[in-house]
């Protein structure tokens, strides 16, 4: 009976869970097949037309040693964190957003859900479709520079913790935007740079000195090479830096996100 | 699982005030609710009345104050509030990715009941929607939408449900209609708080009614003593010849002349009436009797601008 009164409400978390799947599963040729296409022209015409005339990438690895790799396949984790960062963001923010603006805002908060179910429904569902596009991203891929999974857990753990905190980041998006327009500064303005320029298409390493430092600020660049680990099992900065760094953003993100939930903040009038 | 009352009381408010900073949207409320009846909140725009219905449901949090229902808080006990109240928001609302079947299958499981399909469909069939079952929600007409948010509303079969302003923009006989599903749930146990504009939805329905204004609840009555209270019945009498200017000494001196063919005294009871009549047919033709009573209406405007005349 407890459990009914103050316990975390599991039907209610299921079915928001569900509903937020159902949302983007429905629209499914815009919400999975899109990025998708977008991120295999992205890696049609980089990995594969250029990577045949780059032939392979030669950088230094965070073990010191220098490494060759096909560039087409060295290309694949940065496009692979490019999609699953916008749409683990996209799915939280539009869907929130929506919400807000079409008042069904008003069945989440009179609902018997506390911040735990709302959080954990939310992110959920957006790290599903994040990792749902990447999946797909690195299967195209796989199919012209062969199925490369170095170290499956690092993998799964960059991928997990990546689209988590750009789920977060989506949920607070929406929470603060009052107009689609504000909703569109952190994919365009935000997210979008910070990618490319988080060695995506090149290395960080073979910069000169200042970009390097710079780039090292660039958080997205953390997330890059920790996949470029799982999946190439090599990378420009130490795996564990990696790690370090985007579990730290996580919790940040997580923190921040309950906050706001508990205060209501951009929901409860 | 039903929540378990800890308080037969459906709902008490104990100083519930809420301001945006320096503006106060509600001065603070003491409110009991009593179980099965229909309180109807009346006031004129922005006076409150959502602003008090928000707090309650979780749209917003108050500023003071602490709200029970069924003896739960609804800060610190939220999920059990929740589950107890149901609540069909004034503005319309609508998922476009869902049908009305949907809708209502997704509304059991965020309530945190088990999703009936059966129960959806009767919902359906209640609220005239059946042949709406699987279309887009977007193409239901505004009537339909609304019939929607009421099924949505009772998914969880709440024991309190608050009808904010939920005839507004609908059609007389769709009115009717909502009214019959309110008196039948009230008839089924259900404790039901309503907000309207119309005086005569609140005149046939409420048992009892509260007054707001600029966020202040200026009273709490039953609608029979509110009415017996205000009650300022007139008797008027039209003639079929026009009346002098200064009336005849043989007629009554309760009288006034309104209009050349026009009569009125105050409602004194039944035999005074007959000597008014009496002493007007003695000298002058009576064409048309007829008392008029006052409504919720006239009572309302009333007490509204007595409040704004004495600035409260």
């Amino acid at each position: 009976m407890t459990s009914d009164v103050t316990g975390v409400n599991r039907r209610a978390m299921r079915t928001l869970f569900h509903k937020e799947i159902q949302r983007f599963a429905k629209v499914w040729l815009q919400t999975v097949i899109s990025p998708l296409v977008t991120t295999s022209l992205y890696f049609l015409v980089f990995g594969v037309a250029l990577g045949a005339r780059v032939g392979t990438m030669s950088f230094t690895g965070s073990d010191g040693a220098g490494h060759e790799v096909p560039y087409g396949a060295f290309v694949v984790p940065g496009l692979m964190m490019l999609s699953m960062i916008s749409n683990s963001f996209l799915n939280t923010s539009s869907s929130l957003f929506q919400s807000k603006i079409n008042g069904t805002l008003v069945d989440l908060l009179t609902a018997p859900l506390g911040t735990p179910e709302i959080l954990t429904a939310y992110l959920s569902a957006a790290v599903f479709r994040g990792i749902a596009v990447g999946l797909l991203v690195w299967i195209v891929a796989g199919l012209f520079t062969g199925f490369a999974l170095a170290h499956p857990l690092w993998a799964i753990f960059f991928s997990v913790a990546v689209t988590t905190t750009f789920a977060g980041v989506g949920l607070l998006a929406a929470l603060w935007a009052e107009k689609f327009d504000h909703l569109s500064i952190f994919p365009n303005f935000i997210v979008q740079p910070l990618t490319f320029l988080g060695g995506v298409f090149y290395s960080v390493t073979d910069l000169p000195p200042l970009w390097e430092t710079i780039s090292r600020c660039n958080p997205v660049l953390y997330t890059v090479s920790g996949l470029r680990y799982g999946i190439l099992g090599v990378s420009e900065i130490p795996v564990m830096t990696s790690a370090v760094a985007v579990g730290a953003a996580m919790l940040i993100v997580l923190i921040i996100c309950t906050i706001a939930l508990n205060r209501g903040y951009g929901m409860r009038r | 699982m039903p929540i378990a009352e800890q308080d037969p009381r459906p709902l008490v408010l104990r100083g519930v005030g809420k301001s945006y900073g320096a503006r106060t949207a509600l001065q603070p409320v003491d409110l009991e609710i009593r179980r099965g009846e229909i309180f109807a909140l009346l006031g004129p725009n922005g006076a409150g009345k959502s602003t008090l219905i928000h707090c309650i449901s979780g749209i917003s949090t108050q500023t003071v104050g602490a709200i029970s229902v069924f003896g739960y808080d609804t800060v610190r006990e939220f999920r059990a509030t929740r589950r107890l109240v149901g609540l069909v928001p004034q503005e319309i609302n609508f998922d476009p990715f869902f049908t009305p079947f949907e809708c209502l299958m997704i509304q059991m499981g965020l309530m945190g009941v088990e999703p009936d399909p059966t129960w959806a469909d009767e919902l359906l069939a209640r609220m005239s929607l059946t042949s709406h079952r699987n279309s887009y929600t977007r193409t239901l007409s505004g009537g339909m939408k609304r019939r929607l948010l009421i099924a949505k509303a009772l998914v969880h079969k709440p024991r309190l449900l608050f009808l904010d302003e939920p005839t507004a923009g609908v059609d007389v006989e769709l009115r009717r209609d909502l009214w019959q599903q309110v008196e039948l749930l009230r008839d089924q146990g259900t404790t039901v708080i309503l907000t309207t504009h119309y005086l005569e939805e609140a005149e046939r329905l409420a048992d009892r009614v509260g007054v707001i204004n600029k966020g202040r609840l200026l009273l709490v009555e039953t609608k029979a003593d509110l009415m017996r209270q205000f009650d300022a019945r007139q008797v008027r009498i039209t003639t079929g010849t026009p009346l002098p200017e200064v009336l005849p000494a043989t007629l009554d001196a309760a009288l006034t002349r309104q209009s050349p063919c026009l009569l009125s005294a105050p409602w004194q009871g039944a035999e005074r009436m007959a000597e008014l009549l009496s002493s007007v047919s003695a000298s002058f033709q009576v064409q048309d009797v007829s008392i008029q009573r006052t409504s919720l209406e006239d009572i309302f405007v009333d007490l509204i601008r007595e409040a704004d005349r004495t600035g409260a």
